[in-house]
Formats: C-alpha cells, structure tokens, sequence
C-alpha cells in the first residue's frame, strides 16, 4: 500500500536577478514513499538542485504545495520549518559543508543539540552514528584533517544522527573519486536498508543513480520522466 | 602655533610632505604602469559599502586624533593672542620702577617722579620705533554704584594723561563715538564695558570710590570699548592729575606705556629693539661697570661658550655680546642691552654658578638687583610667545594621550588587511598562479589601502577639527563655571591654521601608508597551492642560506651605489629612460636605507630570536642597561624579553621531544603571559630589592599598558578552550544556549591572531579610560577635601589694599547685618612680594617670593597640615606656636620643596635646596628674605613645609608664612591686612555669613568665598578635565568597534555557506543571529574584563605609590563612570554586529548554500 512521505504538486520557481529571469521550477510534480530512495538527474541547470531545496524548504516556492509526512511546510512559521528540519530532516552537500571549526564529533552532534537533547545523550548518540560511519578514531579531528571521503561520512553521520525520515543529498559522491563514491553509496543505501529512512539525491553520477530505487529525470524546470515502475535493488 | 616637540612646524610640514608627496606620486606612477592590478586593488571598494564605511571609520582614527590635537593647539594659541590683543591694544611694553615684582605691570606702591618720563621722553624722541609713551596711575579700589548699589570690589582706577595719547588711539565709546579725555572734568570718568556690566553702570549714573579711609565720587561720562588704556578688567578712567591727586601721588606716576610702531598687531615685532633701547637707558653704567670687574674671568666665560650651544638663537647671540662685552671691558649699547635682560642675567648667574663661583654668583645677584632703574616688561611679546609655547604644549599633551588611540588604530589597519587578504586568498593564488609577481599583490594593495586613507585621512581632519571645536567649547564651559584656575574673562575660541591641517592629514597618511605598506607586504606572501585550494598555509622555513643573510645588511649599502653607477652609465651610453630610472631607484634605495638595513638585519637573527636563545640574551642586555642607567623602560622591557625568551626556549625544546606540538606551546605561550603580567603587575617598589631604583617618566604608563594588555591577551588566547568547557559547563542547562555557544566561541578560537588582534584593541582602549577614570576620582577627591585644602577656615576674604580694615573685630561691632557671636575666630595675613636665598645654598640668586606675614590668631586657629617639621617639632601646633613666639620663624608652602619624582613648580623661581618633599624629617634651614622697595634683608628660618594639598596647591594663596609682628618691626611700612579667614560658630549658615561680610565691607572692597564652594569648584574644575581628557582618550573606542563591525561584517560574508548548513540543519533565525552577537560579545566581554581588570590594578600602583607624597589621594573606583564606558562599548559594538548579523539570519538557506 502506497505511504507517501512527499508530496509535490504544480512547484513554481522563478528567480528573478533583476535584469534575467530564470524559471528554474515549471509546474513539478512528484511523490516520493516512504524509505524510498531517489534520484533526480538531468544536465545542467535543468533545476535538480532547485526541487531539492524547494521540497526541503531551503527555499521559497512561487506557487504549488509541498506536503512532507502531511505537513504543508511552505505553510510553517520559518522558526517552526527550522525545528521541522532539525528534527525531521538531513541533509548531504556535494562540498560536505561541515564547520571548519568544529571537530568531526561536534559536527555530528551539532543537530541535536539544535533539538535540544542533552549534551551528553548527544555525545554518545554521535560516537554512535560516527561508528556506524567507520570514523571513531577520526572524531576529535578537524575537517581540515580528513579526506573528502572521511568528510562525506562525517556529512552523513550528521544527516542522521537524528534518525531523520527524510534525506537530502545534493550530488553527495560529486566530489569524490569513483572508490570512494561506491563506498559512500554503500553506505548510504546499507543506512537506507537498516534504517528505513527516505532518500532524495541529486547527481549527475549514472552510477548513484543506479543504485537508487527510482530515477528521476529532469529538463528545463521539468519533469520529464518520474521513474515510476522502475525498481532496482539496492 | 610655531612649534611642535621642540620642532619649527614648518620643518615638521615640510619634511612631512618631503615623506608623502613622493610615496603618493611613487603610487600614482605605479598605478599607471600597472592599471590591472589598480584596477583589482579598487574594484572591491563599492562592491561593500558597509564595510568600506566602517574601514574608513577605522582608519581615520590616526588623522582625526592629529587634527583634533592641533586643532586644540591651535584654538589656544589664538584664544591667548586674541584675548592679549584685545586687553593690551596698541601697549606694547610697560615701564615700572626696578623695584616692582614680576606680575605687577601696573606698579602699583612703586611710584616715581612724573619728570622722570618728561626726561625720557625727551631721550627717546629721535627713536622712530616708538610711536606713543603715556604716564599713568593705576590703582586698585572698591567702587560702589550709587544707583543700582552694585559693588566692584577690585576696580581698577587709571589715571591717563589726556596730552600723551599719541600713538595709543582714542577712547571709543561703545557706539562709536571717539570720546577726550580732556573734557572730562574733576567729578567725571569713563568706564569700561565690563566695569559697565559688573556694576551696570549707564551714563550719568554716580560711582563712589573708597580711597584711603575716604570716598571719592564720579560721574560716569560714557562707557568706553576695553582694551590698551581702557584696560581688560572692570576699569574707571579718569585724568591723570585728578588721579594724582586723589591717591596722594602728585607729581608721582607708577607706571609708562609704550606703543611701538605698526599697531595693535605689528608692535610687538620691534619690541625686542625698544626694549633694549630702554634698558641701555635705564641701566645704571657704574653698575655694569662693576659687573664687568665681577663677571670677566675664564671660567665664567668658559661656562657662557658652552651654555650657548644649548640655547635658543638669541639667547646665545646676547649671551655671546655679553662674553665679547666682559672680555674687551666694552661697554657698548649691545652689551648693556643684553645684560639688562633679566632672562641673559639668569643664565649669567647660571654660568656663574657651573663655575663653581658661589662669592660671584652672590654678588652679582645683588648687583644685577640694582643695575636697572626701572623694568621694561615685554608684555604683549611674552603673551604671545605663551601663547605658541601654551598651544603646542597643549597639541603635545593630546597627542601623547591619543598615542594609545593611533596605536590600536594602526592595529585595526593591520587587522583589515590581514582580513581582507585572507577573503581574497583564493583568487590571489590564482594571480600567482597566472603569472603575477608578489610585487603586484603588495601593490594591488598598496591601490586599495591609498584610496581609503585618502578619503579617511579627509573625514579624519575635518571631524578632527570638528572635534577640537567641541573641546573648545567644553573648555569655555569650564572656565564659566570657575575653578580652573583660568583668568578671568579669558574666552576660547576654535579656529585652526591650513598648516596645522596639512601636517595632521600628513602625519596620518603616513602612519596609515606605512601600516598598509607592511600589511600588504605580510599578507602578499602566500603559497599559491595552498591559496588556491583553500588549505592551511604550510609552515615554510627560510630557504635562504644564512651566509646570504648575513651579507642583506651589507647589501642595503650597496644597493645606492651600484644603482647610482649603473644609472650614470646608462646614461653615458645614451640610454637615457633606463639610467633614469635607475638614479630614480637609487634615490629610493637611499631614502630606505635604515628601514631595509634594519630588517635585513632582523631577518638574519629570526632564526635565533624566535627559538629563544637570542632573545634572553638582548633583554639580558637591555635590562642591564636599564639597571645600570637607572632608567624604567628598557629595564622593564629587557626583562620582558628574557621572560619571552624563555618560554619560546620552553616551545623550541619541547618540539625537539616531538610531543604533541599543540601542548608545548600552550605551556610556553602561557608561560609568557602570565609571567610578564606578573612583572608587570607588581609595582615595582616590590622589584627594588632586585633591579634598585629606576626612574620612570610618563612613557611607562603606554609601555606598561601595552605590554599587560599583550601579555593578558596572550594568556587568554592560548587557553580559551578551557574558558569554552565552563561557559558550556555553565550554560548547559539552557538547550537552546548551546548550539549557539558552540559556533559563538568557536569560530573566535579559530581564528587566533584576528580574535587576539581585536581583543587586544578592545582592552587597551578599556584600559586608558579606566586608569582615566581611576586616576581622576583619586584626585578630584584629594583635591575636594577642603578640611584639608582650607586648614579647617569656612570663608576665605580679600580686602582691597587702599581700604584696609584696622580691627576687623571692632569692624564687625558696628555693622549692624553681622554679630561677632556668629564668627568663632578670623585670621588674617597679608602677602608681600619679596626676594629670597637660601643661606648656604648653591644658588645664590634673589629670587621672587612671597610671604604671608600672619597674625596671631590666624597662627593659633590654622589646622594647615604640615608634611615635614623640622628636628624638634613633634606637631604642627607646636609649629605655629614656635613661629607666633619667635617672629624669626617660617613655614614654605610645597611649591618651593622639590619632588623627588622630578615634578618642578614653574610658577616660583625659588626652591628650596638640601630638602625634597618625599623626605620625613628635615632640618631647620636658614634663608634671607628682601623687601624690594627698601632692600632690607631680613634672616629667617623654615620650620616647616605645608601639606602640598594646603590652599589647593597655591589656588588659595602662595607664600611662606611667618608672624606678622616680626615684619611689622622689621619694615619701615605699615603691612594692611588683605586676606582674612573666617571660621562661623556652630550652627551659623556660612553661605549667608559670606554674604552678609561681603555686602557690609562693600567700602574696603571684600570679596568672599565659602572655602569648601571654592574646593569643590576647583575639584570639579579638576574633574571636568579629567573627563575632556577622557573622552579625548575614548576616540580609540571608536576604532575598538568599529574593528568589531569589520570583524562581524567579514565573518558573515566568509561563513555565508556555513550560515546555509547552520539553516538546514535546523538552527533558527535568531539563533544564527545570537550566534554573531555572542562571537562579538565574547570578545567584547574579555577585552572589558581584561581593561578593566589591569586598569584597575595598575591605578591601584599608581594611586599607592602618590599616596607617599599626597597620603589624601584615595584609591575609589568610580563605579558609574567605569559603568558608563562599559556601557557604550559594549552597546555600540553590539550594534555594529547586530546589522550584519540580522542580515545574515535573513539569508534563505538554500541561498547560503549556493554563495561561493
């Protein structure tokens, strides 16, 4: 039985620099189910990064509606869409994005803390999402001292630290060589599997998006084909 | 103003554009040569408007305080001048007899035979540079106007010749109309505007004078402009012979005007020639004569060659006519002209005493007493000669005081560059990498630093001068509100010179210049892969071989030489562009010689100064010639430098272990700071045992200052981790505190040298204005104490020296408004100017003094501390008792006792020699007191020295006090009571008590005031003041944050992406927003912390170590003002970082992420 987790419907998203237009979302449309794990691909431009951040409420949308889990997020207070993502959502940059300044285990507890748990329950919970990562000898390291792959882990032990039911991944293997991405990839679909949690990627990769549920693809602020009836596994 | 530290200004204004023109044209040239790298340097100045603004804000500190400094300078040279102008008019020079003191340039008792001037007249005829000479009285007396009964107690009364006025101008009435003095007739006078509005006084109105037991009425004829004859105080004018006439002195004047030619303004310029005409003519030949027998001996004449190359032009050509004079036995015009000079005689008498002549020295004095028939004072020359000398002490004072300023300033130029260049490292590396050349990323920061102190060095002279305006007027409001000392109508007003701007935009652009110059030299050294790829910079070490950089030094000589010859040959050979600009670079190489010598070879000793070694073994060296010159500052820095030392010794050997680097250089940076502090902190008598004594001059107080706050800065820094684990320790029961806190201080530690740069500023800037503070309050109430300052008297009263009053007492019985049972004792003394020496002592010389001669119950009822007795005397009782015993005896106030801390009284050219007032006990001394008009000598013998607080450090009255009886015997004149002090009985209101004695002793001119009103006026005075120089201080506050704003403004800008990321993972707005404010308090808190912590310990030492000499100063810390300044840094900072941290909370998240 279908349990959608998003929910898009007619997305609008123009960006207006003053003088060029760019309507980088027309009319999108699209439902992701639950521990269901997406891929959103397309050239260039085409506005993959856009839906993203448009579903996950990074950014405003012009018209549509965005429902996540039953919530019309675009409808939330911007204090309450901050708390709905700290507690409900993770999210894993192609550039990692990790604070320069803090070590690999204040990163990871950084979302938890937002959520108010307590500082020690976040400790132990994020040495626990560090393990599940394989970088607990790496924890008190700054991101200035690890690999682009040690960073993209620490990036996701972030993501889920706080058992999120939703993923965002904007190009998360973009940055990294093809070992290190099949690693990453590994372990995203393993926390996928484990976890249950839904993941919505966008990449250029063919390889990534192999290894996603669906892909969908995307033209001109489209979508041109939503993947639906394919299946692979994971 | 003339002068600045000594320096002509237009020396300062031409050397300083002789610096900047060039360097400014040097980057003209460069830019037109290289418009890429203009172009590159210029573009990012619009791009950030906010923080354009806020740089130039920072930058302009330097110029704003220079110009404020001058501008001040400036406003009281020109107040003096005008003020002198104003009051003097066309008199250039004042004639009084020989025997009048120095202030006294209206000769009043010293009266001489009118046909003195008839004669002098006559001699001076032929001299074209004197246009007008007028004989006059001038004497003081209560004057009361019959109509409004308002009463003048010191009203000057002129007596001028109507058939002398040649050359002085004519009286103005206020409309107008030129009034003669020659229609006035016996009953008649005209007044002056401020006589007018003391007494408001109209025409027609009747004034009655008291006069030696009588009154004299006038009718007030018309009220005249002031100034020249016409006075500057509340003036009557009446004729000559009437004046004569009514003060007893027929065919007597006490005083000669002269007026130079040229006017108000170009007289004074020939006064030095009509003064010694004057003095050739009024010096006595057979006394010269005799001081040429006395004076014309080698070693005298040795001691006068060698003075002279120590003194001022003039000086040492009188002083060379002088030795011509005495060695040929020549009595020449110029010769006499020089000796007469009182200045040429006291450095006579000081060559006389160099040469160990004490007999010489002695007779000469007395000799050089009686050389002169009459003074000529140079009145309106000296005036505005004080007034220069008035204006750059002033600018001198502010700059000193705005030298912590300029130098957080130049730390905030520092700060913008090293910002800046790290923002633009990337795209740096990425110039590098396409082919630019270091050269071009120094210059293309050279571009962007010139174009903002050309705007800022404009906004800061223009607010600099704006702000001198402010302190004019703030100065005004003070003089209004009496106590400070100020004369009496003396009116400041703004006004500033163009050189005094060219030179405080000058000097500004050329700290800012230099500043940018060195910033943009540091930050153009990069790593271009390590720029290019955003990673760490990586520790590099000189790649230099050190035989090379032993040889840099030798080759900052070369460098002219071989640029110059190869020029010239380039020339020869008819390249003609190439050999000029070789020459051109040779110039540079020489202009830059010193700098590029001195860092070639700092260079060279890198290696061993930054591993310690070196380091302890200059500060080693330092302190020992420190100790063995007695002197505060480079013992104190020395031994900072082996403490310093130490601790990189410390860090360099625990990096040979190869332990963990981080831990080594927390110990060793910890032990820096907190070591040094310590040093610093301690006062030093604590350190005497170790180093002995050292002198220390107010240098100390900058020095001391910076190296605490770099030392605390320091600490902080290297531990502030563990500050971070309590304040997250404290604030972990508040949830949604933590996350915030986390990033808040985090990001700081990051980023060390910028957080500590900053910090430091924060806390220097927090340190002056505490120690201000501090130092201030201690004072104000020393100085507010007036117990202390008015020996337990409630009224203090003057009565005029024409009207005494014969027994107050009797007095007070028959006025009906006062009741003896109300006043519980009156004490009065009178002070007489007279000449003193000291039996015994190297000087010899009669110099000026005075004594309060004291009557018996003024002796009996004072409570004046005294700060030293002499063997023999346990109490100050039995002090005044033994002097109202034996009239033989007397105690000087502190003005005449030396300080051990080097503090000298200009004022009074007596001092007392063998004693200084730090001393406990002293020995009764021997002096010899002159009256001046009889020349009896009289000896005397000092007892004890006055607390230096007694009468307000001579605000309330100067002079030794000794009984009246004995000079009363001693004197063939009778000595009038002139000042009385009152003390009320118990439950009578001394206000009114003041009032009721002034308005019933109208007639003898009384003028009260309630002593502790007095005080307090004075220690307001004083205070306001302190808070001038204060606020003047807090001008760096403004660079403190604006520094803040540019640190915010750019933190938002580079973490833009991290804001996104904060954004996404849930953090709110106001989170994002407290997150900044936090970082910004962080540092505002510690540098308000660390300021206010050393100021107050160092104020503390400072408080302690005056309490020696001055027990009354109290260490109090001034809670509200410290409140107050707290306040504002702290609320203003905020509001820099609160703009762009609400903009940055603003952000869309998914529009952070995008920024790059």
């Amino acid at each position: 039985m279908p349990d959608p987790i998003i929910i898009a419907s007619g997305i609008y998203k123009t960006y207006d620099t003053g003088t060029v237009k760019v309507n980088a979302l027309q009319g999108v449309d699209l439902t992701v189910e639950r521990g269901e794990m997406v891929a959103i691909m397309g050239p260039s431009g085409c506005g993959k990064t856009t839906m993203l951040n448009c579903l996950s409420g990074l950014d405003e949308i012009d018209s549509g509606q965005v429902l996540i889990d039953g919530v019309v997020l675009h409808d939330l207070p911007d204090d309450e869409r901050s708390d709905y993502r700290a507690r409900r959502m993770g999210f894993v940059f192609q550039l990692y994005n990790l604070l320069p300044v803090l070590s690999a285990i204040e990163n990871v507890e950084l979302p938890l803390l937002v959520s108010g748990v307590s500082p020690s329950e976040s400790r132990r919970r994020s040495m626990e999402q560090l393990d599940l990562v394989g970088l607990t000898a790496r924890a008190q390291h700054l991101p200035g001292e690890l690999s682009g792959g040690q960073r993209q882990r620490v990036t996701i032990a972030r993501a889920l630290v706080n058992q999120p039911s939703i993923v965002w991944a904007d190009e998360p293997t973009g940055d990294l060589d093809s070992e290190t991405a099949s690693e990453i990839m590994d372990l995203m679909c393993r926390l996928n599997v484990d976890n249950g949690q839904s993941f919505v990627m966008v990449t250029h990769s063919a390889d990534v998006g192999d290894r996603a549920h669906r892909i969908v693809r995307m033209r001109d602020g489209m979508i041109v084909d939503d993947g639906n009836g394919r299946s692979k596994g994971s | 103003m003339e002068e600045l530290f000594g320096l002509s200004m237009d020396i300062i204004m031409a050397v300083l554009l002789a610096v900047f023109l060039p360097v400014i044209f040097g980057v003209i040239v460069m830019a037109w040569r290289n418009r890429v790298m203009l172009k590159l340097g210029l573009r990012n100045i619009p791009r950030r408007k906010s923080q354009t603004a806020l740089i130039i804000v920072g930058i302009m500190i330097s110029t704003l305080i220079m110009a404020a400094a001058f501008g001040t300078g400036d406003s009281i040279t020109f107040s003096i001048r005008k003020n002198a102008i104003d009051a003097l008019g066309t008199i250039d020079e004042i004639i009084v007899s020989a025997r009048a003191s120095d202030s006294d340039t209206i000769g009043s008792f010293n009266y001489f035979p009118q046909q003195r001037y008839e004669q002098l007249k006559t001699e001076l005829a032929g001299l074209e540079s004197i246009d007008g000479l007028a004989p006059g009285i001038g004497e003081f007396a209560p004057t009361v106007n019959s109509r409004t009964s308002l009463s003048e107690g010191q009203m000057q009364i002129t007596g001028v010749d109507p058939d002398s006025l040649t050359g002085f101008g004519l009286f103005h009435l206020q409309d107008g109309q030129v009034v003669r003095l020659e229609t006035l007739g016996p009953n008649d006078a005209l007044i002056n505007e401020e006589a007018a509005e003391e007494l408001d006084a109209v025409i027609g109105d009747e004034l009655v004078a008291f006069v030696a037991g009588s009154s004299v009425t006038f009718r007030v004829q018309g009220v005249v402009d002031s100034g020249g004859l016409a006075g500057q105080g509340s003036t009557l004018l009446v004729r000559l012979d009437r004046a004569q006439e009514i003060f007893g002195r027929e065919g007597q004047i006490n005083s000669i005007a002269v007026s130079n030619l040229g006017g108000v303004f170009g007289g004074a310029e020939l006064s030095d020639e009509v003064t010694d005409t004057l003095r050739v003519l009024f010096t006595d030949r057979v006394i010269a004569g005799q001081l040429i027998s006395l004076l014309n001996n080698e070693k005298v004449l040795e001691q006068l060659a060698i003075m002279r190359s120590s003194l001022g032009e003039k000086m040492a050509a009188d002083l060379e006519t002088v030795a011509n004079g005495l060695r040929d036995s020549n009595m020449t015009d110029a010769f006499i002209g020089a000796l007469a000079d009182e200045d040429v005689q006291e450095q006579i008498l000081n060559a006389v005493n160099n040469a160990e002549l004490a007999d010489v020295e002695r007779q000469a004095s007395t000799l050089f007493a009686g050389l002169a028939e009459f003074r000529v004072l140079d009145i309106k020359k000296q005036v505005l000669d004080l007034a220069d000398q008035a204006g750059s002490g002033v600018t001198s004072i502010f700059i000193v005081m705005g030298l912590f300023s300029i130098m957080v300033g130049v730390l905030l130029i520092f700060l913008i560059f090293v910002m800046l260049a790290a923002a633009r490292r990337s795209e740096m590396g990425m110039a590098r990498a396409v082919g630019a050349k270091q050269r071009h990323l120094i210059q293309m920061f050279i571009f962007e630093g010139t174009a903002y102190s050309i705007v800022s060095g404009a906004v800061g002279v223009a607010l600099g001068l704006g702000a001198s305006a402010v302190i004019v007027f703030v100065v005004n409001r003070i003089f209004q509100s009496g106590g400070s000392g100020a004369p009496e109508n003396f009116t400041m007003f703004a006004h500033f010179e163009i050189r005094s701007a060219v030179v405080a935009y000058c000097l500004g652009m050329v700290i800012t210049m230099g500043t940018v110059g060195i910033s943009a030299y540091r930050v153009s050294r990069l790593n271009i892969v390590a720029a290019v790829r955003g990673l760490p910079p990586p520790i590099t070490t000189s790649q230099t071989p050190f035989r090379n950089l032993l040889l840099a030094p030798l080759r900052a000589f070369a460098d002219p030489v071989r640029l110059a010859a190869s020029g010239v040959w380039s020339l020869a050979t008819l390249k003609i562009m190439r050999g000029l600009g070789s020459l051109l670079l040779a110039v540079w190489a020489t202009i830059t010689l010193p700098v590029r010598f001195f860092a070639s070879v700092f260079q060279a000793m890198w290696v061993p100064l930054s591993h310690g070694w070196l380091t302890v073994v200059m500060g080693a060296l330092l302190t020992w010639l420190g100790m063995a010159n007695d002197e505060a500052a480079p013992l104190r820095i020395g031994f900072s430098l082996v403490i310093i030392g130490a601790g990189l010794s410390i860090k360099t050997a625990y990096h040979r272990t190869g332990l963990r680097a981080e831990v080594g250089d927390r110990i060793a940076y910890t032990f820096m700071g907190v070591v040094t502090l310590v040093f610093w902190v301690v006062p030093f008598s604590a350190l005497e045992a170790v180093f002995g004594t050292v002198e220390g001059g107010i240098e100390m107080f900058f020095i001391s200052g910076i190296a605490m706050v770099a030392a605390a800065v320091w600490t902080v820094m290297y531990n502030a981790d563990l500050l971070l684990r309590l304040l997250t320790f404290l604030t972990s029961p508040f949830g949604m505190l933590r996350p915030v806190l986390v990033t808040a201080v985090a990001y700081p530690m990051a980023a060390k040298f910028r957080t500590g740069l900053t910090l430091a500023m924060f806390a220097l800037v927090i340190f002056t204005l505490i120690v201000m503070s501090i130092l201030t309050e201690a004072f104000s109430s020393a100085v507010g104490d007036s117990d202390r300052v008015a020996g337990g008297w409630d009224i203090q009263a003057s009565v005029n020296p024409n009207t005494p009053i014969d027994d107050i007492r009797l007095a007070i019985d028959a006025k009906p408004d006062l009741d003896n049972l109300d006043i519980a004792s009156i004490g009065g003394y009178t002070t007489l100017p007279v000449e003193v020496r000291q039996v015994g002592a190297d000087d010899q010389r009669w110099r000026f003094y005075a004594v309060r001669a004291a009557d018996d119950q003024f002796l009996q009822e004072t409570g004046a501390n005294l700060k030293l007795m002499a063997d023999g005397y346990d109490t100050p009782e039995d002090v005044w008792n033994a002097i109202r015993e034996d009239s033989t005896l007397v105690v000087v106030d502190s003005l005449v006792v030396p300080s051990r801390q080097g503090f000298a009284n200009d004022d009074i050219p007596f001092e007392l020699e063998g004693l200084f007032y730090e001393d406990t006990t002293m020995k009764a001394i021997d002096i010899e007191v002159r009256e001046p008009r009889t020349g009896q000598v009289i000896s005397l013998k000092v007892i004890g020295v006055l607390d230096s607080l007694s009468d307000a450090f001579g605000e309330l009255g100067i002079g030794m006090i000794a009984s009246r009886q004995g000079l009363d015997d001693a004197i063939p004149f009778r000595i009038p009571t002139t000042t009385y002090r009152f003390k009320a009985a118990d439950g009578v209101d001394i206000p009114t008590l003041s009032k009721d004695l002034e308005s019933s002793f109208r007639e003898n001119g009384m003028e009260t005031d309630v002593l502790s009103d007095l005080v307090d006026d004075i220690a307001s005075a004083n205070r306001a003041f302190n808070y001038l120089f204060t606020s003047f201080m807090g001008l760096g506050l403004l660079v403190g944050i604006a520094s803040l704003g540019v640190v915010s403004l750019r933190a938002v800008v580079e973490r833009r992406q991290q804001i996104g990321v904060l954004r996404a993972i849930g953090y709110r707005r106001r989170m994002v927003q407290l997150s900044f404010l936090t970082e910004s308090s962080f540092v505002v808190i510690m540098g308000v912390a660390i300021g206010v912590g050393l100021g107050t310990v160092i104020s503390y030492n400072i408080v302690k170590e005056i309490q020696e000499d001055v027990e009354t100063v109290r260490f109090a810390i001034p809670w509200i003002q410290i409140g107050v300044i707290v306040a504002i840094a702290y609320v203003f900072s905020l509001a820099t970082t609160f703009l762009p941290a609400r903009q940055a909370s603003r952000i869309y998240p998914a529009e952070a992420l995008r920024y790059e």
